[in-house]
């Protein structure tokens, strides 16, 4: 059971950061179709800083001495290099679609075809190759938390899922989607966002600047793909980047839609399918009550099948929901004062 | 004076051929990748399949042994990588191999067995490359007769697998994992698994116990590293498998992220991988690299003849395949235990069968066979 919670958690913090990354952009009038490609930009990011960082040899030393604090910090380091990144390169789509009144579909699509070739023209630049990997070890040895670093000698429920064979970016993913969904409902910053997706001329009337708040919400939603990004290449692709992130950007927007762009939703939504993914890679070894027997194994079905479950999942629950799914009313419309 | 001098370079001479005669590729890492030639020719040319350059495996051993007899000769050489990485068809191998002989290439290695359909048609249209083909097998020209540019090299898999499976029981494992790439189609992967799978049974009967082995394809097909490969494997080690075989170039990325999260172990492929990760406890060794060097050897030896068409086979016997003693990592299995093994297979006491279609749980009665699919 609490393999099975880490593991979806796994899944589902990308997803939920890249989704409500998209809330972000949609709730000011920009829809961001780029996500994915500002999480394949990011994760390269990201990964070329810790390859660099461990080339210098700068945390070399805190490894070997086993000081944990320092590694996570570059870890943290990473982080917001890559969100950093993933806001300047999301600036193209704002000043696209926000400047130049470009259509945003078109301007999204454009960077999504852009950052995976840009992504890997630069991997075969400096690495020779199509991937770009840890200067050294794995992931799971470098910035993976145990109970027995923190100190932990005790075995329960709590300390085995959310303290063991973790990742601080986990629980740093969680806090940012926390405390960004209180931004966007409770603050004056988060409504006047808002309400530049809803109605710009309304919004305009009142004196605020559409296009600030609009730029804003893109590069919110910049920051957070990037960051989403490389989250999803150190947690699941051991710290690599290749030029592509398995579809999540795309699924992340599909979660959006599922969650009905509301913060809440998307976070079951994308636990709902992190859970559907991680059955489907590992029910072969799942045993949810401990008790030995293998229930999922033995029921003898195609591991097909359970591959194609978070899809089809999917598939069903949007069929039945998105009757009452109800998008930001401005989203996709470029802002032009004159056009009232 | 002179004639001291002058015997003293013809002993230089001496020593130094006999020092390049021995495929040494150790340090071959530290040789740059590019260079550029005067005249932009390569005349050493590598090419992959599917999988990266820097797979830390079989691809980079292979490049290894390229770039050690290009440096020791002063040869120029490429490499050349097939469009579309892990997607590359028949058709971007046979560019990529086009590309490296109007690069002027006058041996171009390919490894890997995917370049068998490109590799025909290539070979059949450029006579005058000589090919070595890496996991390969004899191909047949357009007129019908087994082409003479080309020089496959097959390995005995099966002989480091079993070292491999044999070393891991008798070092106290029970739980053991095999994950392979290619989906069950790759020959040498087959083999290596087979091997493995009979290494495990020998060490287990001679223990008197019953060692339990998880047995997969899934998620290898591409030879990549993937989320699912790294669940996969995370919930194996969940349940109490010790030690995974990852064999398959960079799907060893996903396993020993997966080994180091729950403190086990990986055996790694090809070459020794113990320099990549902590986790690494052994490694099945083939000798990719002294293979690429000394079929490049042959050709600027003038013995191309020898491999020509139906080329080469190495084993034990040729030390191609076996075990790393230099990083060692055992406790209880030790070197000398191992290298009596080896000795016996090079003498053709120990046997290992090579026919993969063998492989069942029934013909293994010490160990307890569950096929992941």
């Amino acid at each position: 059971m609490a393999f099975l919670i880490r593991q979806t958690l796994i899944y589902a913090v990308p997803l939920m950061v890249v989704a409500l990354a998209g809330v972000f952009a949609e709730r000011s009038g920009i829809i961001n179709l780029a996500l994915e490609g500002i999480m394949i930009f990011g994760a390269f990011i990201g990964v070329l800083f810790v390859h660099l960082v461990q080339k210098w040899g700068w945390f070399e030393a805190a490894k070997e001495v086993g000081n944990w604090g320092a590694m996570q910090l570059f870890l943290l380091m990473a982080m917001a290099v890559s969100a950093a990144l993933g806001m300047v390169f999301s600036l193209l789509l704002a000043f696209a679609a926000i400047n130049l009144r470009a259509d945003q579909t078109i301007g999204g699509t454009a960077l999504n075809l852009m950052a995976p070739a840009l992504v890997l023209f630069l991997i075969r630049v400096i690495n020779n190759q199509n991937t770009m990997q840890m200067f050294k070890g794995d992931s799971a040895s470098w910035f993976m938390l145990k109970k027995k670093m923190l100190g932990i000698t005790g075995s329960n429920f709590f300390i085995d899922t959310f303290l063991n064979k973790v990742y601080l970016t986990t629980y740093i993913c969680v806090l940012v989607f926390i405390v960004l969904s209180v931004i966007l409902y409770k603050t004056r910053f988060g409504l006047r966002l808002r309400s530049c997706g809803e109605n710009p001329h309304a919004a305009d009337s009142l004196g605020i600047n559409v296009l600030k708040m609009r730029y804003h919400g893109v590069m919110i939603s910049g920051a957070l793909s990037g960051m989403g990004g490389f989250v999803y290449a150190m947690t699941t692709a051991n710290c690599t980047a290749n030029g592509e992130v398995a579809g999540f950007g795309f699924l992340a927007l599909a979660v959006m839609i599922f969650g009905n762009w509301k913060p809440l939703n998307i976070a079951g939504a994308a636990l709902l399918f992190g859970l559907f993914k991680c059955i489907a890679a590992s029910y072969y070894s799942l045993d949810i009550n401990g008790d030995g027997v293998y229930l999922l194994k033995e029921i003898g079905l195609s591991s097909n099948f359970y591959r194609l479950l978070p899809y089809l999942i999917t598939l069903i629950v949007l069929a039945f929901t998105s009757k009452s799914s109800r998008a930001p009313k401005a989203a996709g419309i470029p802002y032009d004062i004159g056009s009232r | 004076m002179k004639k001291l001098l002058s015997v003293l370079i013809v002993l230089m001479l001496v020593l130094g051929l006999t020092v390049t005669c021995v495929a040494d590729i150790a340090g071959a890492d530290d040789i740059e990748d590019t260079m550029t030639s005067a005249d932009g020719t390569y005349e050493l040319a590598f090419i992959t399949d599917v999988g990266q350059l820097k797979d830390k495996s079989f691809n980079q051993g292979t490049w290894n042994g390229v770039k050690s007899y290009a440096a020791e000769h002063g040869l120029s050489y490429k490499y050349y990588q097939p469009a579309n990485g892990d997607q590359a068809t028949d058709d971007d191998r046979y560019d990529a191999i086009k590309a490296a002989v109007d690069g002027g290439a006058k041996v171009a290695v390919c490894a890997g067995y995917m370049q068998g359909a490109a590799l025909t048609k290539a070979a059949d249209e450029f006579k005058d490359t000589m090919f070595v083909f890496i996991d390969g097998w004899p191909l047949t020209g357009a007129d019908g007769n087994i082409m003479s540019n080309v020089a496959p090299v097959v390995f005995k898999e099966e002989q480091c697998g079993y070292f491999a499976g044999y070393a891991l029981v008798k070092e106290g494992f029970e739980k053991i994992g095999f994950c392979g790439g290619g989906g069950g189609t790759n020959p040498a992967c087959c083999r290596y698994g087979y091997g493995f799978a009979q290494g495990i049974d020998a060490a287990a009967a001679e223990l008197g116990k019953t060692v339990d082995l998880n047995y997969s394809w899934l998620y290898g097909a591409t030879f990549s590293a993937s989320p699912e490969l790294q669940t996969m494997v995370n919930g194996w080690y969940e349940n109490g498998i010790e030690v995974v075989f990852a064999c398959g170039g960079p799907m060893f990325d996903s396993i020993t992220a997966a080994a180091a999260e729950n403190d086990c172990f990986v055996v790694g492929v090809d070459s020794d991988q113990s320099y990549d990760s902590d986790t690494v406890v052994t490694s099945a060794l083939k000798g990719v690299g002294e293979a690429a060097y000394l079929a490049i050897a042959k050709y600027y030896d003038g013995n191309w003849d020898e491999i020509a068409g139906t080329g080469i086979n190495l084993g034990a016997a040729e030390g191609a395949t076996g075990l790393p003693t230099e990083t060692w990592s055992m406790q209880t299995y030790t070197v000398e235990e191992y290298e009596d093994m080896l000795a016996a297979v090079i003498a053709g006491e120990l046997a290992v069968d090579d026919n993969y279609e063998n492989l069942s749980d029934e013909a293994l009665e010490s160990v307890n066979l569950s096929i992941v699919e």
